[in-house]
């Protein structure tokens, strides 16, 4: 067999480390793919408007900006939940907060959701 | 509050010309994340908050106009860091030799760049421009994949409208895991063929053998 030269070592390792950086990365796809196939919740994050929320969470709109005591509003208020916290004077983990437990309450107090496309949330972090 | 979540924000807000906006300077090489703001835009559409249509063309109209800047820059601003590169790489006669391989086959790579392998657009954009690379070449390529990944982004974040940053980050993965393989092949493939050919021990065999027989 013939000799490798360095340049050869270091292309040979160069493609070595190519695939493993594709077996991490598709490993990782495939799991976070498995994982948000079975749940629905995704974590309340400063960016997202009421509405992207109330769609997300499958509640009524309305119920979500009467917690925050905005008047629901056609077209719907889009200000992101950063800029309806300083528009409040209030931090905006208070609004999360505020926000999880009008979601819960309205869960436990209505009818149920519409059955998600594959099973019902689980709860738990995403791997 | 980081950078993404600021432009996702201003997306809510804004709308289309703030999707307009964020897509053009992205494809010009600051780092935006563009395909999480596709998908979003996607899940806004899906909630009625914006128009379809709006979103598809001021999406690709933001993104085609950046890849034209970033081309632009290359072709005229890249003069001056053509010269050094060149010095760099070692002479004048090596960087042509790698501009005309990529004429060659930068009409994939501008291509999968704008939708499959986003991340590395804006840095085909300067490339193709730094290499004198056709224009009209590199607007056909560039129309078709832009308007393959607009699309494709807002339909999969109507598709998966509740859930658009999990989607972001486990598409990412899945870019990242494909231009491993890519890269892995072109290496196996350069490997293989640096393998395959004569040796430097060879070769003089080779001619040796050729000179004997010349000789006899």
């Amino acid at each position: 067999m013939r000799k490798l030269g360095w340049q050869q070592w270091l292309v040979l390792t160069l493609f070595l480390a190519a695939l493993i950086v594709a077996g991490l990365f598709g490993v990782r796809g495939v799991r976070h793919a498995l994982y948000w196939s079975t749940h629905r919740d995704v974590p309340i994050r400063a960016w997202m408007p009421v509405p992207y929320i109330a769609h997300s969470y499958r509640v009524p709109p309305h119920v979500l900006y009467q917690a925050l005591g905005i008047s629901p509003a056609h077209p719907h208020d889009k200000r992101p939940l950063r800029v309806i916290a300083r528009d409040q004077n209030r931090p905006v983990e208070e609004i999360i907060s505020l926000l999880q437990e009008t979601i819960a309450r309205e869960r436990a107090s209505g009818p149920p959701p519409p059955a998600p496309r594959a099973r019902p949330s689980e709860g738990g972090t995403p791997p | 509050m980081s950078l993404s979540d600021y432009l996702l924000g201003m997306l809510g807000l804004y709308g289309p010309p703030a999707l307009f906006c964020v897509l053009l300077v992205g494809a010009i090489g600051v780092p935006t994340p563009g395909s999480l703001l596709l998908l979003v835009a996607g899940s806004f559409v899906e909630q009625g908050e914006m128009g379809l249509w709006p979103v598809l063309a001021l999406g690709f109209a933001g993104s085609v106009v950046g890849d034209q800047v970033g081309y632009a820059l290359g072709r005229w601003g890249g003069r001056r860091l053509s010269a050094r590169l060149s010095r760099w790489v070692g002479g004048e006669q090596r960087l042509r030799s790698a501009e005309d391989w990529l004429k060659r086959r930068q009409g994939g790579a501008i291509f999968l760049s704008r939708w499959l392998l986003s991340p590395l657009g804006s840095v085909v954009n300067i490339t193709a421009g730094l290499t004198g690379y056709p224009w009209p070449r590199f607007l056909l390529y560039d129309l078709l994949g832009e308007a393959l990944w607009v699309t494709l982004y807002v339909l999969l974040g109507r598709f998966f409208s509740d859930r658009v940053e999990e989607v972001s980050e486990m598409l990412g993965d899945f870019t990242w895991a494909f231009a491993g393989l890519l890269l892995a092949a072109l290496l196996g493939w350069s490997l293989l063929r640096n393998l395959r050919a004569p040796s430097a021990e060879e070769l003089k065999a080779g001619r040796g053998g050729a000179v004997a027989d010349e000789t006899s």
